[in-house]
């Protein structure tokens, strides 16, 4: 099979203006150090023969890096069907794409690990989550929000999409591992990962209520967690959710805002999550009681659409919940008060789920041509018993 | 003797796979007669249901005839629609086949409430209970007062002694149960739990 001149190939796709060194990395590198960007070296080494001889000693000459040197991205297979297969932007460049997997526990140099990357990724993909579910459902309580929220973009989805993407984990980090692999530093085993909340467990009890958590913890609902000490090392999981996110944070940078919420839709969002599965209620009936005296409808009262076997060993009752004529919600169960607790959380359900026509987003505005915004869909909440 | 040499014909003829492919044609199993065919006329005579829609309907039109199960969540009730939504006005009342207030009710109808207790008489209700709680439980000072139950929790609680007290008829209570009554208990309890995820 014939050679694929990947360096070639990589070097038009690199435009001064999507180089990484031009917007990140602005002060001066003199020879010795590493750069992130090998546009001059690539000039340089135009005979076939130099560079394969070149390529020859460079292992062996990586081992002195933390991670992979910027120019061995171009000589990646994996990096270039990777970056092929999630069909990403052609203005990312692999030397960036490489960039994405090295963690901040494999290489401490903040201009060559995927922090920075991350932290903006992150953000983007709260915000667009945050907003989708916001508009999409506007009568979600808080603490389904968090769910979904976790459930769209929290540690373990994103590392599930990592392995689904086919990011492979190096054994250990080094300049001479494939930049194909993801880079980061492995947790030594036996290492208790949550002994810092033991310690705090006392300290934090108080604090419990779903206002609290607004204030004080990250967008998922848990807690803030201290920087981790990533010397130590990170768990796989969080390794591969940083890459993610870094990933996000760099086609956001080299692509722009369309392409970066195409590849959110795309990779993100089409994920299917049932968010009448999250909801948990304890008291079902008393909730729907309170909320129909809140909204001045009439009081909701359990009647029995159809029933059978009463006096058998499995009846089936059906049972409505009537506010007035109408119907707010339906329930089927093998005891008159299974039946009433669920028609009564169908209700309540019915009630939260809602979605309004036409769903827009506050940040579909930014595309061009965009129709004048109307106000989302907001009214008073969640029913608080 | 002649009757056994008569090959049974059922499984031949009821199985035709079983035969060679040339006497598919042969076999008596694929001839159709007019009974047979009366018959298969009959099975298709279904009784006609109201959403097959009359004949007589002229243009096109949507024949909807949904299985039963339960309503969707994501179909917000009617009455639950915020009034600048569009869908509020163009669902019309369908026709659930069934009217409201007619329907029996789940719980007997409460009796109509009163509100005859003035603040005297709470006062009187939490005397009384910790007075003496053996002798005034909920249901008592409940019917006394003529009122519900929940009314007395709601206004007075017990003493902590007879919290105690209860607490330890229960153990006694519980200490008394075996294996398959006491796994019975939880798993109503985690049955009941399960109510509250929809599962």
């Amino acid at each position: 099979m014939k050679r694929l001149q990947l360096q070639r190939w990589s070097s038009t796709v690199l435009s001064p203006r999507a180089r990484t060194s031009n917007r990140l990395h602005q002060h001066l590198c003199s020879s010795s150090l590493r750069h992130q960007s090998t546009v001059a070296a690539v000039q340089e080494s135009t005979p076939e023969l130099k560079y394969r001889l070149n390529n020859a000693h460079k292992r062996s000459a990586n081992l002195q890096y933390p991670s992979p040197p910027v120019n061995a991205a171009l000589d990646s297979a994996k990096l270039a069907s990777l970056h092929a297969r999630l069909y990403l932007p052609s203005r990312l460049p692999l030397q960036t794409l490489a960039r994405t997997l090295v963690d901040a526990s494999a290489d401490s140099n903040v201009d060559f690990n995927n922090e920075s990357l991350a932290t903006l990724g992150h953000d983007l993909l709260t915000y667009y989550t945050s907003e989708h579910l916001l508009c999409t459902y506007p009568r979600l309580p808080l603490s389904v929000v968090f769910a979904a929220m976790y459930a769209y973009v929290g540690p373990k989805t994103l590392a599930a999409m990592s392995k689904e993407w086919g990011v492979d984990l190096a054994t250990l980090p080094g300049g001479e591992v494939d930049p194909g692999y993801l880079q980061f530093k492995r947790v030594p085993p036996g290492t208790v990962l949550d002994a810092e909340t033991e310690q705090n467990g006392k300290r934090k009890n108080w604090r419990k209520t779903v206002t609290s958590k607004v204030v004080y913890d990250d967008e998922f609902g848990d807690p803030i967690k201290g920087s981790s000490n990533s010397s130590v090392g990170v768990p796989a999981e969080l390794a591969r959710a940083t890459s993610v996110r870094a990933l996000m944070g760099a086609i956001y940078l080299h692509a722009g805002r369309p392409a970066a919420k195409l590849f959110f839709e795309q990779h993100f969002l089409s994920r299917s999550l049932n968010i009448s599965q999250l909801f948990n209620f304890s008291q079902p009936a008393r909730d729907l009681t309170r909320l129909c005296a809140r909204e001045n409808f009439e009081k909701p009262v359990a009647k029995i659409i159809s029933e059978t076997g009463r006096l058998s060993r499995h009846p089936v009752f059906v049972v409505g919940i009537f506010s007035g004529q109408d119907k707010l919600g339906e329930g089927a169960g093998a005891s008159l008060l299974e039946a009433r607790e669920r028609a009564a959380l169908a209700a309540l359900k019915g009630w939260y789920l809602y979605s309004p026509l036409n769903v827009r987003v506050p940040s579909s505005m930014e595309e061009e041509g965009a129709s004048p915004w109307n106000p989302a869909h907001v009214d008073l909440g969640e029913v608080i018993s | 003797m002649a009757t056994s040499l008569i090959v049974p014909k059922r499984p031949f003829l009821t199985l035709p796979f079983l035969l060679p492919s040339w006497s598919d044609s042969l076999s008596l199993g694929t001839r159709r007669y007019q009974s047979s065919y009366r018959r298969t006329k009959q099975r298709l005579r279904v009784k006609p249901d109201a959403s097959f829609g009359s004949s007589q309907q002229v243009g096109d039109h949507i024949i909807h005839n949904p299985p039963s199960s339960a309503p969707s969540v994501y179909h917000t009730p009617n009455k639950f629609l915020p009034s600048n939504d569009a869908r509020k006005a163009m669902r019309t009342q369908a026709s659930a086949g069934y009217n409201a207030t007619e329907l029996p009710n789940v719980h007997k109808v409460e009796a109509e409430r009163k509100y005859h207790l003035n603040p005297s008489d709470i006062e009187e209700i939490r005397k009384l209970r910790l007075a003496d709680p053996m002798m005034w439980s909920r249901h008592k000072l409940a019917k006394r007062f003529e009122c519900s139950p929940l009314f007395i929790a709601m206004v007075c609680e017990a003493s902590a002694e007879k919290k105690q007290i209860q607490k330890q008829v229960l153990e006694a209570v519980q200490s008394r149960w075996g294996p398959k009554r006491r796994m019975a208990r939880e798993d109503r309890q985690l049955r009941r739990a399960a109510w509250g995820r929809d599962e």
